[in-house]
C-alpha cells in the first residue's frame, strides 16, 4: 500500500470513526433520553455483540470444505462460552480462545 | 491529546482504572501483534500503523483494512466497509449519554473519541456496578489504546519474522467478542435481540451483503427486541386488567 492510498484509507477511516463516536453523545448530552431510545440503547450491546460473534464464527457455505476445517472456531468458541461463564474474565477468555483454536488446527 | 486529558484526571483513579483495563491490554497484546503482522505483509511501516493506531483506533477495521487489501478490493470498497463497521460505535458512544450528563465537554470528548468494543463492555459493567465515573473510563481508554498502539507497532517491527498462523492469533479477538456476549444479562428480550442479530448478519452474508452485516444484523437485533418487549408488556397489562 503506497503513502497516498494510505493517507486516503486512514482519513476517511478516521473522520467517519471520530464522527460516529463523539457526535451521538453530544446530540443527546444534557438531554433526557427518550424512553422509546432509552430501552433500544439498552438492547444495543447483546445485539452488536450478537452480531460481531456470528460475523466472526458464521458464513454462507462454511461446511463446504469439508466439516472439520469449519468446525474448528466452532468447538474452539464453545470452550471460550464454558471460560467465559465461569470466569467472566476477557483475558482468560482471550487466551481459552487462542489456545484451543491452536490446538485443534494441531489435530 | 493525550497529555491534556490526563491533567483533568484524579490520580487515585489512575490505579482502578489500570485494574479495569490489564485483561483489555493483554487481550490487545494478543491482537495487537497480529495484526501489525497483517499491515507489515501489505507494506505499511511502522509509522504507518502508529498512525493507524493513534488515530484511527479499531480493532477490526485495523484487520479489516489489510485483509481488504490483500483480497485486491479498491480502495473506495475498502473505506466504505469500514466505515459501515465503525458506524456500530454510534450505538456505544449514545449509550454513555447519561453517565456524561454534567461532565466537561472536552473529558467527554476524549472519553467518547476512545470508545472501542471492549472498553465499551469493560465500562457498561464498571458503570453499572456503580463507583466508577467518566475520568476513570477515559483512562481504561487511554491504557487500552497504548497497549494496542505498541502491541501494532512490535508487530510491523518482527513481521512476518515469527510464524504465528494469523488466523489463530485473530480468534482472540472473536474470543473477547464471546466474552463479552455472554457476560449479558440473559433476560428473554436480550435472548431475542442475541438471536435476531446473529440471524441477521448471517442472513446478510447469504445475500452478499458481508460489509454492513454487523450494522444490519445488530439493529434488526435490536429493532425485534424492542417489538418483543412491547408484545410482552401488552400481554401482562392484559393480564392484569382481566
Amino acid at each position: 500500500m503506497s503513502w497516498t492510498e494510505f493517507w486516503i484509507v486512514l482519513g476517511v477511516c478516521a473522520i467517519t470513526m471520530l464522527a460516529c463516536r463523539v457526535l451521538p453523545l453530544f446530540l443527546l448530552k444534557g438531554k433526557a433520553l427518550p424512553e422509546t431510545l432509552g430501552r433500544a440503547l439498552g438492547f444495543i450491546p447483546p445485539a452488536a455483540f450478537a452480531a460481531l460473534v456470528a460475523n466472526d464464527l458464521l458464513t454462507p457455505g462454511m461446511f463446504s470444505g469439508g466439516l472439520w476445517p469449519a468446525a474448528i472456531p466452532l468447538i474452539a468458541a464453545l470452550c471460550v462460552i464454558v471460560v467465559a461463564c465461569k470466569t467472566r474474565s476477557l483475558l482468560y477468555s482471550a487466551l481459552t480462545g487462542v489456545i484451543a483454536y491452536a490446538l485443534l488446527t494441531l489435530i | 491529546m493525550a497529555i491534556m486529558a490526563f491533567t483533568m484526571i484524579e490520580k487515585t483513579h489512575v490505579k482502578e482504572a489500570f485494574q479495569a483495563a490489564v485483561p483489555i491490554m493483554l487481550g490487545y497484546v494478543a491482537i495487537g501483534i497480529p495484526c501489525g503482522i497483517l499491515c507489515d505483509s501489505i507494506g505499511l511501516n511502522a509509522l504507518q500503523v502508529f498512525l493507524l493506531s493513534a488515530l484511527f483506533y479499531s480493532g477490526a477495521g485495523q484487520f479489516m483494512i489489510p485483509n481488504m487489501y490483500l483480497a485486491a478490493s479498491p480502495l473506495a470498497s475498502i473505506i466504505a466497509s469500514v466505515s459501515l463497521v465503525n458506524t456500530r460505535q454510534m450505538l456505544y458512544a449514545a449509550s454513555f449519554a447519561p453517565e456524561c450528563k454534567g461532565v466537561s465537554k472536552r473529558l467527554a470528548f476524549f472519553f467518547a473519541a476512545t470508545v472501542t468494543d471492549e472498553s465499551y463492555g469493560v465500562s457498561t459493567a464498571k458503570f453499572a456496578e456503580g463507583h466508577w465515573s467518566v475520568d476513570r473510563a477515559l483512562m481504561v481508554n487511554l491504557f487500552s489504546q497504548s497497549s494496542w498502539t505498541v502491541s501494532n507497532v512490535v508487530g510491523v517491527l518482527v513481521g512476518s519474522a515469527i510464524g504465528i498462523p494469523l488466523n489463530i492469533a485473530a480468534f482472540a479477538m472473536t474470543a473477547i467478542f464471546i466474552c463479552l456476549l455472554v457476560t449479558q444479562k440473559m433476560t428473554s428480550a436480550n435472548i431475542v435481540a442475541i438471536v435476531c442479530a446473529m440471524l441477521g448478519v448471517y442472513g446478510c452474508k447469504l445475500i452478499g451483503l458481508g460489509g454492513p452485516a454487523i450494522l444490519i444484523g445488530a439493529l434488526a437485533g435490536v429493532a425485534v427486541a424492542m417489538v418483543f418487549e412491547r408484545l410482552q408488556r401488552n400481554s401482562r397489562e392484559a393480564g392484569e386488567r382481566s
